[in-house]
């Protein structure tokens, strides 16, 4: 028992470890650029300017330098195996695109070329082989009219390009080429358009979002500015102050954060909120102090929220935006003058004046983390920091939002709405059918509850799902009159019944039950009957959107009403079982002594009864308690599944256990999602050890202050 | 041995009976407990109901605070009359009966509670909640039963702490505390020692002076020392009852002799 539960214990702590252990990043290759007097030439020394890619594979890497040719290297022996002018007489810009493979570069005199780069894959032998095409080239002019380009950043879509110049005479030059290719001839039509703004500083740093038409960009005094791109124009201008002059600019993947590295070394993240029209924004939401000086390079990773940030004089850091995490720092040897990620974000690329140099990236889950798990997290696109889980998402650019907090708000909240349904009709049904039914009767009944213990929970979830909610929903405003009306029928069925004379009540041992069971049924039925009524005339006709109206709170059809009688269902037999039992444990003679002194039999189940059975009693709802937290088909049927953070009893919830049955066939195996929903067993494990350990010490307490002993 | 048996010779104490039993049978079931049974109570005496295992003493105690209520399955015939009024009147109260009845069990049986709140529990339950009125029916209540000195200092200590015929005492406390008029004892001292059983003889001797006891035993010499009057019950029938001397050293019955001089019992 012990070892199977160390065993337990060790595994889940296996899977859950590699998800609080930082990352790595390790160099790999390296391709040495050639001294200058050194006369075998590897390749030519990189100065300040380069612009990188490597390919999905990591085999190659291409460059596009101060002079114009984008030069393709192999990282195994250094050698050039692709070498093509993109401008002649040089570039005095260069960048690589933004989330496709290709470099963009202009030169002095407006000349701009954008050139996408095909990493083509063939298996001759079996074995993977990369052959590096240039895909498109696009050349364009840009006006510049005398003034020298500052800041450069382009983009290759489908259907064409986007790119951005910001000139030394304050003003942003877009142009933007649509490509239509002709479906019949083949032929292709390149549209170029052309706008020009100015801006209220010289631009330093231009960056585009991937794939939203946005342009971000910073002057030199520290302002950062936003546009959108609407008909080939930028309009709508937001602008932040940065505390310290921005010293780079790069869009996270989905282009809706921003990372800003300033001089101070500080990487700040900014957000680009929209709040419809009006409430465009840029907000401040989180910094990174660095790795150390001002920072030279950022480059967002293609696959996730990770970073890397290049400061001065080499340093290097490996961070994660949503988990505010600081994963890898270190140093490189010599500043880095270009960093980019490979596709797959499993690499990386730095340019330095001792050459190029790959680094594996070993994060396997950056994103995960106990700040992501237990507080308010600032996620892009949303008002302000929450609670949130959506593991997964449509595109490649979702954000993960790993938040436990609504599972396991989920899973108390199903857990409580359960055993208020569960205590009193279990405690009470059994103190009512030890102690006052007749034996008769008691011989029926208790088996029949045990019976329903025996209901597999996936039946209950599938009536419940299926055949109650949409019932509950048509009766809801009956439903809730039954709230009040039962208790009152009861208790006026139970006068009812001592009036009858004393001949009748008698004759009937067991009469009493079965004419509350009338009482009960009549009632329930009038409820029923009555709720279109009810919902008539006091809900306007609809009570959903009466309650939307006037609470603001939305109705689920499976929500936690439906699941707590579901769950109460299944937890009520576990609960009476126990209590029964201890009950009937307690000594006959002390009841005996107790009615012998005249007390009544009300008076001696409360006095003397219930004292002694309280640990068996608080037993019993413990264990209930630890069977509803650990329920997972019901609430998987009945309960909608959303993971929200609220206690409506008109909402649906999401539990851990659920969770983990919902998400687990869809988490890849030793990935951050399979690895959090161990997370989560890991607290549901916790939370029924907790409460079972709490409960154990409070019922050894009833016992010793109950028994005497 | 039939049912025309003659009541044994009424004296003075006998005119004026608490308990009045009249020709009371029972049945657990088909099974037959009492027949037919009759006898008189007389106020402040000790009664002993004496005979051997299952000739319905037990059942007979129990029938006169009704708390064979409790048990299914049981037929009453016959009547008991506890001052004048039958206790299986549809309109008594039995809680009220009860009250007047107290009862003392064959095995201690104290609450799992304080020793002082074993005492004062008829108090609480009948409504007296004043501290002081609580505190003076405890003490009283204690001494009537002999417990007071070994107990005072102890008042809040669990009952259960208490020595098996401190535990007994304890229960005669309880039962006394509400005042009862009748005790019934159902062998109060068959799970305890000599000594415990002496004081708990010495204790019947004082109640006597308020209260009207009724003892089942299974000892001949407690019946013999410590009771005015006895009666001999055997396989549910009354077989004689009379002053304890005269049961004892004049037996009108073969039976009675028989049983009291240990020949079978």
């Amino acid at each position: 028992m012990v070892l199977s539960l160390a065993g337990i214990i060790v595994f889940l702590v296996a899977e859950i470890l590699p998800l609080f252990v930082p990352g790595r990043v390790v160099p790999d290759a390296r391709i040495e650029a050639r001294a200058r007097t050194e006369a075998r030439a590897r390749i030519d020394a990189i100065g300040s300017m380069t612009a990188v890619v490597v390919d999905p594979r990591r085999t190659h890497v291409a460059t596009l330098r101060e002079d114009g040719t984008l030069r393709v290297l192999d990282w195994t022996n250094g050698s050039t195996v692709l070498e093509r002018e993109l401008l002649a007489g040089g570039a005095a810009l260069v960048a690589p695109l933004a989330g496709s493979p290709g470099v963009a570069g202009i030169a002095a005199d407006g000349r701009a070329v954008i050139a996408g780069i095909d990493w083509r894959v063939s298996y001759p032998d079996g074995i993977a082989e990369v052959t590096p095409a240039v895909a498109s080239v696009m050349a364009l002019e840009v006006e510049t009219r005398g003034a020298a380009p500052r800041a450069l950043s382009a983009r290759l879509d489908p259907g064409g390009a986007t790119l951005v110049v910001a000139l030394d005479d304050g003003s942003l030059s877009l142009v933007q080429v649509a490509v239509d290719v002709n479906d019949f001839t083949g032929e292709r039509e390149e549209t170029v358009s052309a706008t020009r703004i100015s801006t209220p500083a010289p631009l330093d740093h231009l960056a585009l979002a991937p794939e939203d038409a946005e342009v971000f960009a910073s002057a030199s005094d520290g302002r950062i500015f936003w546009w959108e791109v609407e008909d080939g124009t930028p309009v709508g201008m937001r602008q932040a102050r940065s505390e310290a002059p921005v010293t780079a600019l790069e869009p996270l993947i989905g282009g809706r954060a921003l990372l800003a590295g300033r001089s101070d070394g500080v990487v700040d993240v900014w957000f680009a909120l929209s709040r419809g029209r009006a409430g465009r924004e840029l907000v401040h939401v989180r910094r990174f102090d660095g790795p150390g000086g001002a920072i030279g390079h950022l480059a967002g990773s293609p696959r996730g929220r990770s970073f890397l940030a290049a400061g001065a004089g080499g340093s290097l850091g490996l961070y994660h935006s949503t988990a505010h995490r600081e994963l890898w720092t270190g140093h490189t040897g010599s500043a880095i003058s270009a960093l980019a990620w490979a596709p797959k974000a499993n690499a990386a690329a730095i340019a330095s004046a001792r050459g190029l140099e790959r680094l594996r990236v070993d994060a396997p889950h950056p994103e995960a983390g106990l700040a992501s798990y237990f507080s308010r997290v600032w996620y892009e696109g949303h008002p302000e920091p929450e609670f949130i889980w959506q593991s997964t998402g449509g595109s490649d650019e979702f954000e993960p939002k790993l938040s436990l907090v609504p599972l396991v708000t989920g899973t108390l909240k199903g857990t409580i709405y359960a055993m208020l349904l569960a205590i009193p009709l279990g405690v009470l049904g059994a103190l009512y059918t030890s102690q006052f039914m007749a034996p008769s009767l008691q011989r029926v009944v208790k088996p029949t509850v045990e019976l329903m213990a025996s209901l597999p929970s996936v039946v209950l979830g599938f009536l419940a799902g299926l055949w109650l909610a949409p019932r509950l929903e048509a009766v809801l405003p009956g439903m809730l009159l039954l709230l009040p009306s039962l208790p009152v029928a009861v208790l006026l069925a139970g006068a009812a019944w001592r009036a009858l004379p004393a001949r009748w009540t008698l004759r009937f041992q067991g009469g009493e039950i079965l004419f509350q069971a009338v009482a009960i049924s009549g009632v329930v039925w009038l409820c029923v009957r009555a709720s279109p009524a009810i919902e008539a005339a006091l809900f306007g006709g609809s009570f959903a959107t009466w309650l939307h109206a006037t609470t603001g709170l939305e109705y689920d059809q499976r929500n936690a009403i439906v699941a707590g009688i579901a769950m109460g269902f299944a937890v009520i037999p576990i609960i009476f079982a126990i209590s029964e039992d201890a009950v009937s444990n307690v000594p006959r003679s002390l009841s005996a002594a107790s009615l012998a002194l005249g007390a009544t039999p009300w008076q001696t189940m409360v006095r003397v009864v219930l004292p002694a059975a309280s640990p068996g009693i608080f037993a019993a709802v413990m264990i209930g308690f630890g069977r509803a937290i650990g329920e997972t088909m019901i609430v998987l049927m009945a309960t909608g599944n959303t993971p929200l953070l609220d206690w409506s009893p008109f909402n649906g919830f999401r539990t851990l256990s659920a969770n983990i049955a919902v998400e687990i066939p869809e988490a890849p195996h030793g990935g951050t999602l399979y690895r959090t929903l161990f997370v989560s067993a890991t607290l549901l494990f916790a939370l029924t050890f907790a409460i079972n350990g709490a409960a154990e010490l409070v019922r050894e307490r009833l016992r010793r202050r109950f028994s005497g002993a | 041995m039939s049912d025309a048996r003659p009541i044994p010779e009424p004296d003075a104490d006998l005119e004026k009976p608490v308990i009045d039993v009249d020709a009371l049978s029972l049945w657990y079931g088909s099974a037959q407990a009492l027949r037919s049974v009759s006898l008189r109570v007389p106020e402040r005496r000790v009664t002993a109901l004496i005979g051997p295992s299952g000739c319905g003493k037990s059942t007979l105690l129990r029938c006169i605070n009704r708390l064979n209520d409790l048990v299914d399955g049981v037929r009453i015939e016959g009547d008991i009359r506890f001052r004048g009024e039958s206790v299986f009147a549809p309109e008594r109260d039995v809680n009220a009966l009860r009250r007047r009845i107290g009862m003392v069990f064959q095995r201690s049986n104290p609450f799992p509670k304080s020793i002082y709140e074993n005492v004062v529990y008829g108090s609480r339950i009948h409504g007296s909640l004043r501290r002081s009125d609580l505190d003076g029916v405890a003490e009283r209540s204690l001494r009537r039963a002999g417990l007071w000195d070994e107990v005072k200092d102890r008042l809040h200590e669990s009952a259960l702490s208490l020595s098996g015929g401190q535990q007994q005492r304890l229960c005669i406390a309880r039962a006394v505390a509400i005042e009862p008029e009748v005790v019934l004892l159902d062998e109060p001292c068959s799970a305890l020692d000599p000594i415990a059983t002496a004081r708990i003889e010495e204790l019947m001797q004082e109640l006597k002076e308020s209260y009207t006891l009724v003892v089942v035993t299974h000892n001949m010499q407690q019946a013999a020392r410590a009771s005015d009057y006895t009666a001999f019950l055997y396989l549910g029938e009354l077989i004689e009852f009379g002053e304890t001397g005269q049961v004892f050293v004049n037996p009108k019955e073969r039976a009675t002799e028989d049983y009291i001089s240990g020949r079978f019992g």
